[in-house]
């Protein structure tokens, strides 16, 4: 693969539910080192599309590339060099955080060690290392995030899937993740992410896509963004609803 | 807002997943259904006509003992049904009026609390009781047509069977609303342990009351009207299930008015339980379930000891292997519902073990002794495969939808489906395999088995047996999953679960049909040399379609649940 290609390569991507299309041909590049934001309305169809570049429901059509991997040909390669972070935390609750990351150390086939060397560092960077043999049944939901978080990086995967980071989260701990993510950038990874605190989104990403009804409806740097909605000088927040509110139609019957 | 229309959510969810369903699965399984109901109906019809008429004790004794002893059976039958349906809807209740997701939003809104609970009872009624209906229904409508009940008398008995399986939703409701009060829900472990051993010792004292062994044997008396005396006095005088089995009883012999009076005491106490379940629901459910939202004591059990004992053996293994495994047993030690059920299992287990001391073995003619237990042996096979199948639809089928709403972990990685079916296909097939031969050793001991190819059989029965029922019980737990479960015995009582134990009654009749030749000709007709080339043949190709029976019961689920797991897309 050469270096210049795009690590994720979203071909025509479509999904039914049904009768119900929720995502209608997606199609995006996405570069080593680049923070991508996914923006879009509720149901607009971000969470499917981050499902499906996971690998955890497949697309009705398309095709999804990680680093050259076909996700639904090479599901191991390609999930291997992802690392998830859901919008609702639901985790092990019987485990411990030490005991899930050993869970998921096994699930992605590297060492003991290795993960638990990995997690302590994450642990401590959230403050969460004084819990760390509790049992997550006991923690909060910014909590879980947080074990969520960190169990994603435990196999230094290179390209970071997060589903809403900020959720949760108090605002000392928005405040680690955000500088995190860059820290991760900076050190050539590449993340994907959705979240509808525009704010972090103007603050952290390279470049944005907004999705729409299943649709992208735009793509680009905020300048182009600004371009595409004729709102120069303007911010993310009125941007993202100018866009969509030329692209509103009523919604659909069946959301299902 | 009513009862009723607090039910729709629920009803329309049934409907949808019903509908969910194949046509042609549903078809298949409502057809096989009422076979198996037919088969029971017709075969316990047949025996209590034989018994009802006892002809070994003459045309005169006989009637008068066969009838006392149908009635007896009939009351035993009861007195079980009143148990299980107690202990199915505690369980029951604990998710029902606590734990389910949606009380809260409920709770939230402007409904009175007792109508929120009357929705969440029958909710709760029909989880624990509607597997009794469908199974009880064919065996009491068998007594019915033995007692040559009148066509009405079958019109009115699903009244009186509606009645008394009110009796143990009520008590246990009420058992619910009570522990709730004094042990926080969500802290269930004591609940459990409590629970756990409450069932066990109510099973063993049960079962100890009736000396059902004596029942069937003159002998253990002195003479045979103490006998009779014997036959005539209730287990247990005051309790429904000898109400209930006097009005079936009048019921049955055509007697509305009688059966009417008889069945007075059980419609009172049941009007009783329903005001006193209506106050003590007015007084202390809202108070209950606020109790049960207190955040949840973090607690690493007594037994971790235990847990880092049983995980050791898994450190050899291949990586993701011994992750699930470890998983799978330190979720197994500290989840209370999960654990506490074992104390179910010993007791099923000890049932068996103490049917098999009182067998009358030694009673046996000298000159039969030898084959009588011989065949007792291939015939014990199918009990053990039920007690398999009973413990692995409370263990191994959950095991699936246990990984619950963190299933996204797995999905998301690099771990295969079929990879985490093999894993756990093979966890648990040891703990199943190696009970099913322990029970298997014990009870060839019991039986002194002298036949060698019966003794080596055996084993390989009970070995077949707990390799199609684990793979049935991890297959079809993932083709029924239920990812938003919250404990074992809802996902073990679920239509799933049902399909799984008609499906492992099937593969042990498929077994015993291709095994009765082999078993006829070389153990029955052992003395007669086998000379013809087609018997051996026929021997030859049975076993060899036993072989390739088996090898597809294996296949079949573990593929069909691979591909569910593959569908499955997490919330």
């Amino acid at each position: 693969m050469n270096p210049t290609d795009p690590v994720i390569v979203l071909a025509d991507i479509r999904k039914k539910y049904g009768e119900f299309e929720a995502l209608k041909g997606i199609n995006l590049d996405i570069r080593a080192g680049e923070l991508f934001g996914f923006l879009g309305p509720n149901g607009a169809g971000k969470t499917t599309l981050i499902r499906i570049l996971t690998g955890i429901i497949q697309p009705t059509a398309g095709r999804v590339t990680i680093r050259g991997a076909d996700l639904q040909r090479q599901p191991e390669a390609a999930k291997a060099r992802i690392g998830y972070v859901p919008d609702r935390p639901y985790l092990y609750e019987k485990l411990t955080p030490r005991e899930y990351f050993d869970f998921v150390a096994g699930l992605y086939s590297i060492p003991s060690a290795q993960a638990q060397v990995r997690g302590e560092e994450m642990l401590r960077r959230f403050s969460l290392w004084e819990w760390r043999d509790e049992l997550i049944e006991s923690f909060s939901h910014g909590m879980k995030q947080k074990v969520a978080m960190s169990s994603a990086l435990l196999h230094d995967p290179d390209i970071l899937v997060v589903d809403e980071p900020t959720v949760g989260l108090d605002p000392r701990s928005v405040k680690v993740a955000r500088d995190f993510f860059k820290e991760l950038v900076r050190q050539g990874k590449t993340i994907f992410l959705t979240t509808h605190t525009l704010s972090v989104a103007e603050d952290l990403c390279d470049r944005i896509g907004i999705i729409h009804r299943g649709t992208m409806v735009a793509l680009g740097t905020l300048d182009a963004l600004r371009d595409q909605a004729k709102a120069p000088g303007s911010d993310l927040e009125s941007v993202f609803l100018k866009i969509t509110e030329e692209e509103d139609l009523p919604p659909p019957a069946n959301p299902a | 807002m009513t009862v009723t229309s607090l039910l729709v959510p629920a009803l329309r969810a049934t409907r949808r997943n019903l509908a969910r369903r194949h046509p042609k699965v549903m078809a298949a399984l409502v057809i096989g259904g009422l076979v198996v109901a037919l088969l029971l109906y017709y075969g316990l019809f047949r025996f209590l006509a034989h018994v009802a008429k006892a002809p070994m004790l003459g045309p005169i004794i006989g009637p008068m003992i066969g009838s006392l002893l149908v009635a007896r059976f009939l009351e035993m039958i009861y007195l079980s049904l009143f148990f299980m349906v107690v202990f199915s809807s505690i369980i029951a209740a604990f998710s029902s009026f606590y734990l389910d997701d949606e009380i809260r939003l409920l709770m939230a809104a402007p409904v009175r609390a007792s109508r929120i609970f009357w929705s969440r009872f029958l909710m709760m009624l029909a989880e624990s009781s509607w597997m009794v209906v469908a199974f009880f229904t064919p065996i009491f409508f068998a007594f019915a047509t033995a007692l040559n009940a009148p066509g009405w008398a079958y019109l009115v008995f699903p009244v009186y069977l509606g009645m008394y399986l009110l009796l143990p939703n009520i008590l246990g409701g009420m058992l619910a609303l009570t522990l709730s009060t004094f042990f926080p829900i969500r802290q269930m472990r004591k609940v459990f342990q409590f629970l756990s051993a409450l069932v066990l010792a109510a099973m063993i004292i049960f079962f100890r009351f009736l000396e059902p062994e004596k029942l069937l044997n003159p002998k253990y008396f002195t003479s045979i009207s103490s006998y009779i005396l014997n036959l005539r006095a209730p287990a247990l005088e005051y309790f429904p299930s000898v109400w209930i089995q006097r009005a079936s009883l009048t019921l049955f012999e055509g007697d509305l008015h009688g059966s009417l009076v008889t069945i007075v005491p059980l419609a009172l106490t049941m009007l009783g339980g329903l005001v006193l379940l209506h106050l003590g629901a007015r007084f202390f459910y809202l108070r209950s379930w606020q109790a049960s939202l207190e955040a949840v004591e973090n607690q690493v059990l007594g037994l971790e000891w235990i847990r880092h004992v049983l995980i050791i053996p898994f450190r050899w293994l291949q990586r993701d292997f011994r992750v699930v495994a470890e998983k799978e047993v330190t979720i197994f030690m500290r989840d209370p519902a999960i654990f506490s059920q074992i104390f179910m299992m010993a007791a099923i287990v000890f049932v068996y073990g103490y049917n098999l001391t009182i067998l009358p073995l030694k009673d046996l003619p000298s000159l039969y002794s030898g084959e009588i237990n011989d065949s007792m042996v291939f015939f014990n096979g199918p009990f053990i495969g039920f007690i398999l199948a009973a413990i692995a639809m409370r263990f191994v089928y959950p095991s699936i939808s246990l990984e619950g709403r963190a299933f996204w972990a797995v999905k998301a990685s690099p771990l295969q489906p079929s990879r985490l079916m093999w894993v756990k296909f093979f966890f648990y097939l040891v703990p199943i395999l190696g009970l099913g031969l322990i029970l298997c050793f014990i009870s060839n001991q019991v039986f002194r088995v002298t036949n060698d190819i019966l003794f080596w059989l055996s084993y390989i029965n009970v070995t077949l047996m707990a390799v199609v029922i684990t793979a049935l019980a991890i297959g079809l737990g993932a083709l029924y999953a239920r990812f938003d479960a919250d404990n074992p015995l809802k996902i073990a009582g679920s239509f799933g679960g049902f399909v799984f134990m008609i499906l492992s009654a099937v593969y042990v009749v498929n077994l015993l049909i291709l095994e009765a030749y082999p078993i006829f000709r070389l153990y029955f007709l052992r003395f007669y040399p086998l000379v013809q080339g087609s018997g051996k043949v026929f021997i030859i190709l049975s076993f060899f379609l036993l072989i390739v029976c088996t090898m597809f019961w294996v296949y079949i689920p573990l593929i069909q649940g691979k591909e569910a797991i593959e569908r499955y897309e997490p919330d």
